[in-house]
């Protein structure tokens, strides 16, 4: 083949240009594979990668920002690099565990204190309690290990209710964990801010800034991403883990070798005993209120694809390592407060753990310090469940539409940061809104959590029934007892605690009904949007009818008028004066300069120049078939402080126009180093 | 010789990164520029400057590498990715063109017939280059 040289029509422009070179001798001819964008465009089988580079900013500001954003958030991570972000079950353990083992901090006081109504003998009977609360978690360990393998891409409860029961039940799952999550995150950051106070008590005044501080924090190591989040979080979790063991242990040991401690009482004061009768009611609120520790154990099956491979193996592991500990702790907690008779505080100054710790290592011993600072500094992270959930969950249900899209975007540390910022806007709200005093909604998210539980027992027992599986019964009355387990729970709090369970009845189907309409939005706008037919060609449209609004005729109006002609023969200018003269007196100095350009001159004597200006626009329209095209021509100044000295009505045209239909609006940027040298840009 | 321009062939062999980086030991204290070329040869039965996709992302991955290479040894350099039918003639007429005074290239040690194999580009790059010619022979396997 002989080789012709450059081709004669106009090349198409790329990312690529060919230049022929001429050689010495005839068939030394070359081409040079020019790529301007090499260092931002990488090519890879036959696609463009876009590189790292491109996220360079180019101004001092940008940099100033990318350089603040990296030393925050850390380096962009590219796609391939999320594996690298999955996080083994250790590591899973110091994420999702916060939420559910810090429950060990308050359930075992939560269920005495209830028992405690019916007097101090009542309070014998919170082991054999504490026992069927553990048996409820294994029950529940055994139904999400199995929610686990049957829905290995996360979500959890909603999933397991959308898929099994309908769409009602998962979006009310759903609504329910994004209660909890929210709340876990209000809550914990709560507590952290109790536990630092009691430490520095001048710093309780600003217990809302503070909270809002802490939730910030933990968001920002969420958006650094999961891995790095339970890094950093590991060390107080199975430091608190390892506290409250040595206290068991410690307890333990006294008691069996005859060396029971005395009970130390609480530093609050006196404590009286209930006079309520020991009736079924009160079992029930017991059992409810210890309960509390069957809370967070949902988190694994939430964030399955958050583990490194075998995902499904890892997020079980984690869940059975999560629950055992507590599970061991709760016992050993309740067995030893009975066994050597603390009883809580009414003034609910001092925890049931502290006293215990008191009474077991001595008061103002090295070991009640230890147990105190660990447990103030975990229930400082227990945010850090909230934020591993939140997200993941958003994300599955901005998938499936029920939720803004940006929801379901990947952050540059391929965390879903848009779910992790929205989260720790929403808490922080929650935390205001309520003055950092927000334990009283902790029952609001337990029902929520109960409410969840619920829905995916249901949705597993609804599964088994159909599926043909080994051991079908044993499923079946697994999934059957905990739906009515979690079914009598959620009724229990409801009935028990209407006070403040109200808001949570109130608020799921709130949720529920925000989340159907935006599905329903993004219904309507992907029917609006939607193709017509498979072979749907680009239809010719006619050339518009172009109007150029003109106020001063200068460079960036010639620019803007120049480029109206390129795109449509039937190019209209208009002019909106303030007075009849500046108006006549453009009009001449326009048949001079523009003759070949017809233009409306408009008096406007109310001084208004876009009310006039949006009325013609609709005057040409209905005179015209064809469709209308806006061309502004707009400055733009070197600094963006220059902005401040400049009019903008370019900006609040096109703002005005943007929702105007079936008008098209095109923006003519004339920047302060432009030249006037129009031929050379024909 | 006072070096102000070194082009330096990248073939896609295993002794490319050793060649860039004693480019960049030469250019280094002589402050000269370096560039690294790499020639797709176009069949005759097609056009010089058809789009031959798997060649140019295999080009473009070859010259980033050396870039790479030249960053990690402290230097930054230029990278040009040519169609033509002959690599040595492409090589010389950029050298002609860019003022290179060397031109550097890499060989693999490759025999034939128990003799070390010189191959046709270097060859013809040795022949025909206006400017000093350095080819770089890998060491003998142990």
């Amino acid at each position: 083949m002989r080789d012709e040289g450059p081709p004669r029509e106009p090349e198409m422009p790329s990312l690529e240009k060919r230049e022929w070179h001429a050689g010495r001798k005839p068939g030394d001819r070359s081409v040079r594979i020019v790529r301007p964008g090499a260092s931002m465009f990488r090519r890879a089988d036959g696609q463009y990668i876009a590189t790292e580079q491109v996220l360079e900013p180019t101004g001092p500001y940008g940099r100033a920002w990318a350089r603040v954003r990296r030393a925050l958030v850390g380096r962009p991570l590219e796609l391939g690099a999320e594996e690298g972000q999955r996080v083994s079950p250790l590591t899973g353990l110091a994420v999702l565990a916060p939420s559910n083992v810090s429950s060990s901090a308050y359930a075992t006081e939560e269920m005495m204190r209830a028992l405690a109504f019916g007097g101090f003998a009542a309070l014998v009977l919170a082991p054999p309690l504490a026992l069927a609360v553990v048996a409820v978690l294994a029950l529940i360990v055994v139904s999400e290990s199995r929610v686990i393998r049957a829905y290995p891409n996360g979500g959890g409860s909603y999933l397991v209710a959308r898929t099994d029961l309908g769409i009602g039940p998962g979006l009310i799952a759903a609504a329910a964990l994004l209660v909890d999550y929210i709340l876990t995150v209000a809550v914990s950051a709560a507590a952290g801010v109790i536990a630092i106070s009691s430490v520095l008590p001048h710093l309780a005044e600003q217990r809302v800034a503070i909270g809002v501080g802490l939730v910030a924090l933990v968001a920002l190591t969420h958006i650094r991403g999961v891995r790095e989040a339970g890094l950093l979080f590991a060390g107080p979790t199975y430091t608190y883990i390892a506290a409250i063991v040595a206290l068991i242990g410690v307890g333990l040991a006294r008691v069996m070798s005859g060396d029971v401690p005395a009970a130390a009482l609480p530093q609050g004061g006196a404590v009286t005993p209930g006079l309520e009768a020991v009736g079924i009611l009160l079992l029930v609120r017991a059992f409810s209120a210890g309960a509390v520790a069957l809370t967070g154990s949902e988190a694994a099956a939430n964030v399955v694809p958050a583990f490194k491979a075998p995902q499904e193996r890892n997020a079980t592991v984690t869940l059975v390592l999560m629950t055992g500990s507590l599970a061991v702790m709760f016992l050993g907690l309740t067995f030893l407060a009975v066994r050597i008779g603390v009883v809580p505080d009414p003034a609910e100054v001092e925890s049931v753990n502290s006293m215990l710790a008191r009474s077991v290592f001595g008061d103002g011993s090295l070991g009640h310090l230890v147990v105190q600072l660990t447990t103030a500094v975990f229930l400082l992270i227990a945010a850090n469940t909230g934020f591993s959930g939140f997200p993941r969950l958003a994300a599955v249900l901005a998938n499936d539409r029920f939720m803004p899209r940006h929801f379901a975007d990947m952050g540059s540390r391929l965390s879903h940061s848009f779910g992790i910022i929205a989260l720790a806007v929403i808490a922080g709200l929650v935390i205001v809104v309520f003055g950092g005093s927000v334990s009283a909604l902790v029952p609001l998210y337990t029902i929520a959590v109960f409410l969840s539980f619920l829905l995916s027992q249901t949705g597993m027992l609804r599964r088994t029934l159909r599926g043909r599986e080994r051991a079908r019964p044993v499923w079946l009355a697994l999934h059957a007892l905990g739906a009515a387990i979690m079914a009598g729970l959620v009724l229990a709090i409801a009935i028990t605690r209407i006070q403040q369970a109200w808001f949570a009845l109130l608020l799921i189907p709130l949720l529920v009904g925000l989340l159907y309409s935006v599905r329903r939005h993004y219904r309507d706008v992907e029917d609006a949007l939607t193709l017509p037919g498979p072979a749907a060609a680009i239809p010719r449209l006619q050339p518009p009818v172009v109007i150029v609004p003109v106020g001063r005729l200068d460079r960036a109006a010639i620019q803007a008028l120049a480029f109206a002609r390129s795109i449509s023969g039937t190019v209209k200018a208009v002019h909106i004066s303030t007075s009849r003269e500046t108006g006549a007196e453009f009009g001449r100095r326009w048949a001079r300069l523009v003759p070949d350009i017809p233009i409306d001159l408009i008096d406007s004597p109310y001084r208004s120049l876009l009310a006039p200006l949006l009325k013609y626009i609709d005057a040409i329209d209905k005179s015209d078939d064809r469709p209308i095209t806006v061309v502004i021509a707009e400055f733009v100044p070197r600094h963006w402080w220059e902005w401040l000295l400049h009019s903008q009505t370019a900006t609040r045209l096109k703002a005005a126009l943007l929702f105007r239909p079936n008008t098209i609006v095109i923006d003519v940027p004339y920047h302060f180093e432009d030249t006037a040298d129009l031929a050379r840009r024909r | 010789m006072q070096l102000k321009r070194i082009l330096v062939a990248v073939a896609g062999t295993s002794v490319d990164p050793d060649v860039i980086r004693l480019a960049v030991s030469l250019a280094k204290p002589a402050k000269a520029e370096i560039m690294a070329v790499h020639v797709i040869e176009v069949r005759w039965n097609l056009p010089l400057d058809a789009v031959l996709e798997p060649e140019l992302d295999h080009g473009e991955e070859l010259l980033a590498n050396a870039a790479k290479v030249a960053e990690q040894a402290g230097l930054r350099i230029e990278t040009e990715l040519l169609q033509a039918r002959e690599a040595a003639a492409a090589i010389i007429d950029t050298a002609r063109e860019r003022a290179a005074d060397l031109v550097m290239l890499g060989m693999p040690y490759r025999t034939r017939l128990g003799r070390v194999h010189v191959g046709k580009t270097v060859q013809n790059v040795y022949v025909g280059a206006p400017c000093a010619v350095l080819a770089y022979r890998q060491e003998a396997p142990q």
